[in-house]
C-alpha cells in the first residue's frame, strides 16, 4: 500500500516536471509575424507578395532602389513635407521608432513623398537635417509622382493620391510598413498611434529574433 | 529633517490659503479665465498639437516649441496674427532658427484665437494670465493691415 503511494507520487512528480518543461519549451518558441498578401504555391513552393523593384532618389541625390535594403529588415511610410495633419504625427512618432534602432545596422527606414513636385532633393536634405537624422539609416526618397503613388498602392498596400478636395490636396494613409528582409510585409501598423507604434518597435526586435534563430538552426 | 517638513507643510499651507483669497477676490475673471482655457485647450488638441505636440515640444528644428519659447515671450500680437494668418519664412526661437510653412486657420473667430492663446501663454512654462477678446481684436485688426500692404 505505502509503495503503491509512492509510485503514483512519483508518477505525479514526474507528469509536474514533464508539464513545466513542455510550458517552458512552447514560451521559448514565438509565434512568428504573419506575412502579409496574396500568395501562390508552386510545385509545394510558397511564393508571398514582396515588394516590386523601384528606384528613387533620396535626400543626398544618392540611388535607393531594392538593392539598398538588401540583407536589411526596413520600416516604409508615405508623407509630405508641407501637410500639416497626419504627417507631423507620423514624423515625431517615426523619429522614436527611429531612436530606437539608431544604432542596429540590420534596419533601415523609408520615407516616401507623395508630392514630389514641392518636395524636391534639396528640402528633403533640410527636412532630413532638421529633424537631426542620418541620411545612410533613414532615407527620404522623392521620384516620378506615378511610380509613387504605384507602389504604395500594390505593392506596400498604402493609400496615396492627390485629391483636390482633401484640406491638403492629397489623402494619404498614415500606416507604416514592416518589411523583411525578403522584401515582404511583415506588419502594418497605424503611425498616428503611439501605441501601435510601440508595437512596431517591439516586432521590429521579433523579426531580427527570427533572422537570428534561423542563422543558428543552420 | 522634521523642521523641514513642518515649514514645508505650513508653506504649502499658506500658498493654498494665499491661492484661494486670491481667487475669491476675482472670482468673475477667473470663472472667464477657466472657460478661455478649457475652450483654448479642446482648440489647441483640434488645430495645433499634431505639429508643436500636446506637451508644445515641437519637432526637431521643424516645429519650433511653444512649452518655453522666447519668441512667445516676446511677440504676443505676432502670435495672435500667425495663428490666424500663419507665417512663412525664417523664425528664431530659444536662438535656433526655423524656417517651414505653418498655415494659418483664417476661420478661427477672434473669441477661439484669444482661447488658444489664453491657452498656450499659461501651459508648460508660461503664466501670462488672461488674454481676453478685446485685446485679441485690436491686435487681429493691426495684423490684417500689415498682411495687406
Ligand atoms: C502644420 C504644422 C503646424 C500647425 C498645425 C501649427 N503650427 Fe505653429 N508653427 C509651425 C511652424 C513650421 C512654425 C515656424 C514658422 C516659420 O518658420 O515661419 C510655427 C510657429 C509657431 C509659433 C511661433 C514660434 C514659437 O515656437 O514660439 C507659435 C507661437 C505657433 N506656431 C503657434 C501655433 C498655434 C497656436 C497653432 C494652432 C492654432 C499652430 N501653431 C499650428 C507649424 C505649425
Amino acid at each position: 500500500m505505502k509503495e503503491r503511494i509512492e509510485i503514483i507520487r512519483s508518477k505525479g512528480l514526474l507528469i509536474i516536471i514533464a508539464a513545466i518543461a513542455l510550458l517552458s519549451c512552447s514560451q521559448k518558441i514565438e509565434k512568428p509575424l504573419p506575412v502579409f498578401g496574396e500568395r501562390e504555391v508552386i510545385n509545394g513552393d510558397t511564393l508571398f507578395h514582396t515588394i516590386a523593384p523601384f528606384e528613387f532618389i533620396n535626400q543626398d541625390s544618392a540611388i535607393v532602389n531594392n538593392a539598398t535594403f538588401k540583407g536589411k529588415i526596413y520600416i516604409a511610410d508615405f508623407f509630405f513635407t508641407s501637410c500639416r495633419t497626419i504627417c507631423p504625427i507620423m514624423k515625431t512618432q517615426m523619429l522614436r521608432v527611429y531612436d530606437s534602432l539608431k544604432n542596429d545596422p540590420e534596419v533601415l527606414i523609408l520615407s516616401h513623398t507623395i508630392d514630389p513636385e514641392y518636395d524636391t532633393v534639396a528640402l528633403l536634405k533640410d527636412f532630413a537635417q532638421r529633424l537631426g537624422v542620418s541620411s545612410n539609416k533613414w532615407h527620404f526618397v522623392t521620384g516620378v509622382q506615378d511610380s509613387i503613388y504605384k507602389i504604395a498602392q500594390t505593392s506596400y498596400f498604402a493609400t496615396a493620391m492627390e485629391d483636390n478636395s482633401e484640406p491638403d490636396g492629397f489623402i494619404h494613409s498614415g500606416a507604416f510598413l514592416l518589411i523583411d528582409k525578403e522584401q515582404r510585409i511583415r506588419g502594418k501598423y497605424d503611425g498616428t498611434v503611439e501605441a501601435e507604434v510601440n508595437l512596431l518597435i517591439q516586432d521590429v526586435r521579433k523579426l531580427e529574433r527570427e533572422y537570428a534563430g534561423k542563422k543558428s538552426a543552420q | 529633517m522634521k523642521l523641514a517638513l513642518l515649514l514645508g507643510i505650513t508653506l504649502c499651507f499658506l500658498l493654498v490659503a494665499c491661492g484661494s483669497k486670491d481667487a475669491a477676490n476675482n472670482s468673475q475673471s477667473s470663472t472667464k479665465f477657466t472657460q478661455y482655457y478649457i475652450q483654448g485647450e479642446r482648440l489647441y488638441l483640434q488645430h495645433c498639437s499634431n505639429c508643436h505636440q500636446k506637451n508644445g515640444k515641437g519637432l526637431g528644428l521643424v516645429y519650433p516649441p511653444l512649452d518655453s519659447s522666447d519668441y512667445m515671450d516676446q511677440n504676443l500680437p505676432a502670435v495672435i496674427c500667425l495663428i490666424k494668418n500663419g507665417s512663412q519664412g525664417e523664425i528664431t526661437v530659444n536662438g535656433k532658427i526655423y524656417n517651414q510653412k505653418m498655415p494659418g486657420v483664417p476661420n478661427l473667430t477672434p473669441l477661439e484665437i484669444a482661447e488658444i492663446s489664453t491657452y498656450i501663454y499659461n501651459t508648460w512654462s508660461h503664466k501670462a494670465g488672461l488674454i481676453d477678446v478685446k485685446q485679441t481684436e485690436q491686435i487681429l485688426v493691426a495684423c490684417t493691415k500689415e498682411m495687406k500692404e
